[in-house]
């Protein structure tokens, strides 16, 4: 139960840091070339994939509740 | 290429598509098994990714930069949430057997036919510009790569190949999505088919983006160097403060409400959905193979920036790079990859479509039909079939009609987020479904139909004369020429383009009308229970009390027949009869469980409402009275606060019990040491007890022992008796200091040089005895500590008679040492024995534990002189250390705080001598 709430919870964490990584005010202060490559490409997709990574080591190392009711296979 | 290899190749991937669609269904060998992947769900979810994303988000780049990506990063912000709202939309769908968003909408507001049949019509009307757009997206690809025009409203129909993609793909669509009637309205061979379609265009994007970065340029350096140099590339990347702004938050919105209110989503990720914890993997997994297909969309757009500038329509840059680098071949896969994009899209959204249109607008109304006799027919099932087939050319055909129309030059990425925007007016009343049980059934139909009129009249209805020459005055000067009723700047909002402007009315109208209608009507109790019972996934048993429902079981039974085959019902009434320990054959009364476990098990395949309908028509319904519909939602209340107290306590009690624990452990390691104390104080003390009185009884029993021996034995007496003494002393000594807590009885300012010299005169005799030399080296005139000065010559004495006791005979060496370090004074003792090793030096200041093996030479003294003396010095702020000496053996220092001139008068027990080593 107190592991359900805890991984919610850093659901919502990563929402919110995403909410703020991937929208301006925040994007707009990205911009120009960093070593050649133009850096919002670099940045988005860093920040997408660290965001990517937090749902994953949430998810993966707390697996999902045994107690709720599964879908019957057929 | 010629046109007719192209299309024979195209129907070809299609032909073997639906082959393994077969293969799965017919669960051949493994393939039957590959739904239970998680794998296989998040692949089958990227159906997200049609040829919108394939050929579309292209074209955005090209022009506009980064605006393609907010599509794709609003699903990943969806899924961050994923526990909390697309968990909770499996679960209730699964409880209540919802197959598609209008019935989810329709079941949650009253289970009634109306709200499920205005969702209906918004989905499709909203669905048709995304449907065409992917039509048009395998003509232009097709036009592209034969190197024709594309058909535009002159061209003569039979030679369009937009019309034969949606002939195409509507024969498929028929062939996965209704083949047969499933109850669940799962498609096992389709969802494979569609996760093998992701595949190959994750593949074929990635294919051609490597093509472009490595073939056509020398890798990503080259490219964006390139780009940089030049005028118009390099514009995309510019820095400008203020570029991404509301349009940019909009269309993250707009994707994140889209990854659950597509229809073609919803299919995916709740209906087909076989086992909660696939969603759980999928959570990431999605967004990782939507940030994969993304990686290549913006190379490629400069890239088609750089070497075909101009006149080129962006939306195909996929296929012509490949064309310019001279690759049919690749060309080709990029274009059965845009053929996948597409097909896949179309079939699961016309599927869906098609189960909506059928369950909650045609079923219904034709049940109502008396004349129609369809309440005596006894199968259903072909009929049901037949109407989908029919909504999926219909919904096609409308694809392809608005397609003709529109087929100006409006991209890809524009018409997609036309739909996008209408089928967002859903989310105000899922997630106040989900969460809210005031939302009542008046709010939902008010929001969304205000929310849809406003689509309408901002984006529709305009995008209808964009193209033409002469637009309609409502478009240009507003509705009854009043500019305020500007589509495009209504209200004067202004500054805003099209979608984010629709988007903010549509989506505020729509909140708005939901909120006002749901808080100043009055909600009847039976919708308020209906609407916990709905929310309340866990407990599906508690909605069947809602009504007093009774009917016979085999009307029941052969109603079901009907529609799903006799076969499937009665295994699915055996089931659920064993689990309630009914025996199947003879029930015939069915109670308002069982009569709603029939009309769960009806809605499965035709959706909430038409089985509501139905069902209605055999049982005796009596509601139930308010009084006792408001007892019922008490008590789910009370039970649900009861439920969270009881969650309170339990943690409570789990961390009382753990500290409990903690103690307890404490305590029986303190019974066990108490116990070794007593076991080995006994022993002590009965060791010399028993010599002595041995020996005395050898002196009573022979008197006529010679006078040597009964000297001998005599001194054994006395040493012994010594010896005994001394142990008691020392146990009473320990008692008494442990007794009398931090401070020792006197504290005054000691002199530790006379300490010094005190105890190296008492102890003199011992090391002449043992053959050992005690150098005392002293490096102060005077140093004053706060202490005990007997106490701590028993210290030294103790320390100095160890060392007397392990340096070795004759060669042993001794040094007592007292210098000034720091703000103290460091007395030390050091030897040159065996030394201590590092693991036993907290263990010599245990009680009664003796270093070294004690069944070879059991060493003299009984253990307590390290223990007391490191009270004595704990008492006195400080603790004895071990360290190893300069020349082997060990060195016990003891550090004391100086005292000033000033601090010489007796002190208050706070100028306590504090730690310092």
């Amino acid at each position: 139960m107190l592991r359900r709430v805890m991984r919610r919870d850093r659901m919502i964490g990563l929402f919110v840091v995403g909410v703020v990584l991937f929208n301006p005010p925040i994007l707009n202060l990205v911009g120009g070339s960093v070593f050649g490559w133009p850096a919002l490409f670099g940045y988005l997709f860093a920040a997408w994939a660290i965001v990517i990574a937090g749902i994953a080591l949430v998810v993966e190392r707390s697996p999902g509740p045994p107690d709720g009711p599964t879908a019957p296979r057929r | 290429m010629t046109q007719g290899f192209i299309l024979f190749v195209s129907v070809a991937y299609l032909l073997t598509l639906f082959a393994i669609a077969w293969l799965v269904e017919h669960g051949v060998r493994r393939l039957g098994g590959l739904t239970s992947s998680s794998l296989v769900y998040t692949l089958s979810l990227a159906v997200y990714c049609s040829s919108w994303t394939f050929n579309g988000a292209v074209g955005r780049a090209a022009q506009n930069g980064f605006d393609f990506l907010p599509i794709y990063l609003g699903p990943t912000l969806a899924f961050c949430l994923g526990p909390i709202v697309l968990r909770r939309m499996l679960r209730i769908s699964k409880a209540n057997q919802i197959t598609s968003i209008a019935d989810f909408i329709g079941a949650r507001f009253g289970r009634s036919a109306g709200v499920a049949a205005l969702v209906t019509v918004i989905a499709v009307v909203g669905l048709v510009p995304y449907i065409a757009l992917q039509l048009r997206s395998i003509a232009n690809g097709f036009a592209t790569l034969t190197a024709t025009t594309p058909g535009g409203a002159g061209h003569p129909l039979l030679f369009d190949g937009a019309l034969w993609a949606a002939v195409m793909l509507t024969v498929f669509a028929m062939l996965f999505g209704s083949r047969s009637i499933h109850p669940g309205e799962h498609h096992p061979g389709m969802v494979v088919a569609i996760a093998a379609e992701s595949v190959l265009k994750l593949f074929s994007l990635t294919v051609i983006g490597l093509f472009t970065v490595y073939v056509l340029f020398h890798g990503f350096g080259d490219l964006f160097a390139e780009a940089r140099a030049n005028p118009g590339a390099s514009q995309i990347f510019a820095y400008t403060p203020d570029r991404y702004g509301f349009a940019w938050v909009a269309m993250t919105l707009l994707a994140m409400v889209a990854t659950f209110c597509l229809p073609r989503q919803f299919q995916m990720m709740i209906v087909e959905n076989v086992d909660e914890r696939h969603l759980d993997r999928a959570m990431w997994q999605f967004p990782l193979y939507l940030l994969l297909i993304n990686l290549f969309v913006l190379p490629i757009a400069v890239a088609g920036r750089l070497l075909l500038p101009g006149t080129e329509n962006p939306d195909n840059l996929v296929l012509a790079l490949p064309l310019l680098g001279n690759q049919p071949v690749l060309a080709l896969v990029a274009f059965l990859g845009g053929v996948s994009a597409a097909a896949s899209m179309v079939v699961v959204e016309t599927t869906a479509l098609s189960i909506m249109v059928c369950n909650d607008v045609v079923m219904p109304a034709l049940l109502r039909v008396k004349s129609l006799g369809l309440q005596e027919r006894s199968d259903l099932t072909q009929l049901l079939l037949w109407v989908r087939r029919g909504v999926m050319v219909a919904v096609t055909a409308l694809g392809y009609l608005y397609m003709r129309h529109d087929s100006a030059q409006t991209a890809l990425v524009s018409i997609g987020l036309m739909s996008f925007v209408a089928v967002a007016q859903f989310a105000p009343a899922m997630l106040a479904g989900l969460f809210w049980r005031g939302a009542t059934k008046a709010g939902a139909v008010v929001g969304i139909s205000v929310g849809f009129a406003a689509w309408c009249y901002t984006l529709l209805l305009p995008s209808f004369f964009q193209s033409g020459a002469e637009a309609p005055s409502f478009v240009t000067d507003g509705l009854f020429v009043i500019p305020l009723l500007k589509p495009y700047s209504l209200f004067g909002l202004t500054g805003l383009d099209a979608v984010t402007h629709s988007v903010f009315w549509s989506i505020l109208f729509n909140i708005c009308g939901l909120l006002a209608v749901s808080l100043f009507s009055r909600q009847q109790p039976v919708d308020r229970a209906q609407a916990a019972a709905f929310m309340d996934a866990d407990n599906p048993g508690e909605a069947a009390n809602l009504w007093r429902r009774t009917a016979l079981i085999p009307d029941l039974h052969a109603l079901a027949s009907r529609f799903l085959g006799r076969p499937r019902v009665d295994r699915a009434f055996a089931v659920w009869a064993r689990g309630r320990g009914v025996d199947p054959a003879t029930a015939v009364t069915a109670d308002a469980e069982t009569v709603l476990f029939y009309e769960r098990l009806l809605a499965s395949v035709i959706g909430a409402a038409s089985a509501r309908v139905l069902v209605g028509a055999l049982v005796e319904e009596e509601p139930v009275g308010v009084d006792e519909l408001m007892s019922i939602l008490d008590e789910t209340s009370r039970l649900m606060e009861a439920n969270r107290q009881l969650e309170d306590k339990s943690r409570a009690l789990e961390t009382a019990t753990a500290d409990l624990r903690a103690a307890n452990a404490r305590l029986t390691e303190l019974d066990q040491l108490k116990d070794n104390f007593v076991a080995t104080v006994n022993h002590e003390l009965r060791t010399p007890l028993a010599s002595i009185r041995a020996f005395s009884e050898i002196l009573r029993d022979h008197p006529d022992l010679p006078g040597e021996q009964r000297a001998e034995f005599l001194r054994v007496v006395v040493t012994e008796s010594e010896r005994l003494t001394r142990l008691i002393n020392q146990l009473l000594d320990l008692a008494k200091i442990e007794a009398t807590g931090a401070l020792p009885s006197a504290v005054v300012p000691t002199d530790l040089v006379a300490v010094v010299r005190e105890s190296a005169a008492a102890t003199q005799q011992l090391f002449a005895a043992r053959n050992v030399a005690l150098r005392t080296r002293v490096d102060v005139n005077r140093a004053l500590v706060m202490g005990d000065h007997d106490r701590l010559v028993q210290v030294l004495i103790n320390l100095l008679g160890n060392a007397a006791k392990f340096a070795p005979p004759f060669k042993g060496t001794a040094e007592m040492s007292l210098r000034r370090l720091g703000e103290g004074y460091e007395l030390a003792v050091a030897d040159n024995g065996p030394g201590v090793s590092p693991r036993d030096r907290e263990a010599v200041f245990e009680r009664f534990r003796q270093i070294g093996d004690a069944m070879t030479a059991k060493p003299q003294g009984a253990g307590l002189g390290l223990a007391i003396s490191q009270s004595i010095v704990e008492q006195h702020g400080s603790r004895i250390q071990i360290e190893d000496a300069e020349g082997g053996g060990a060195r016990f220092s003891i550090v004391l705080k100086a005292v000033t001139a000033r601090e010489t008068a007796p002190p208050e027990p706070e100028a306590a001598p504090t730690l310092v080593g």
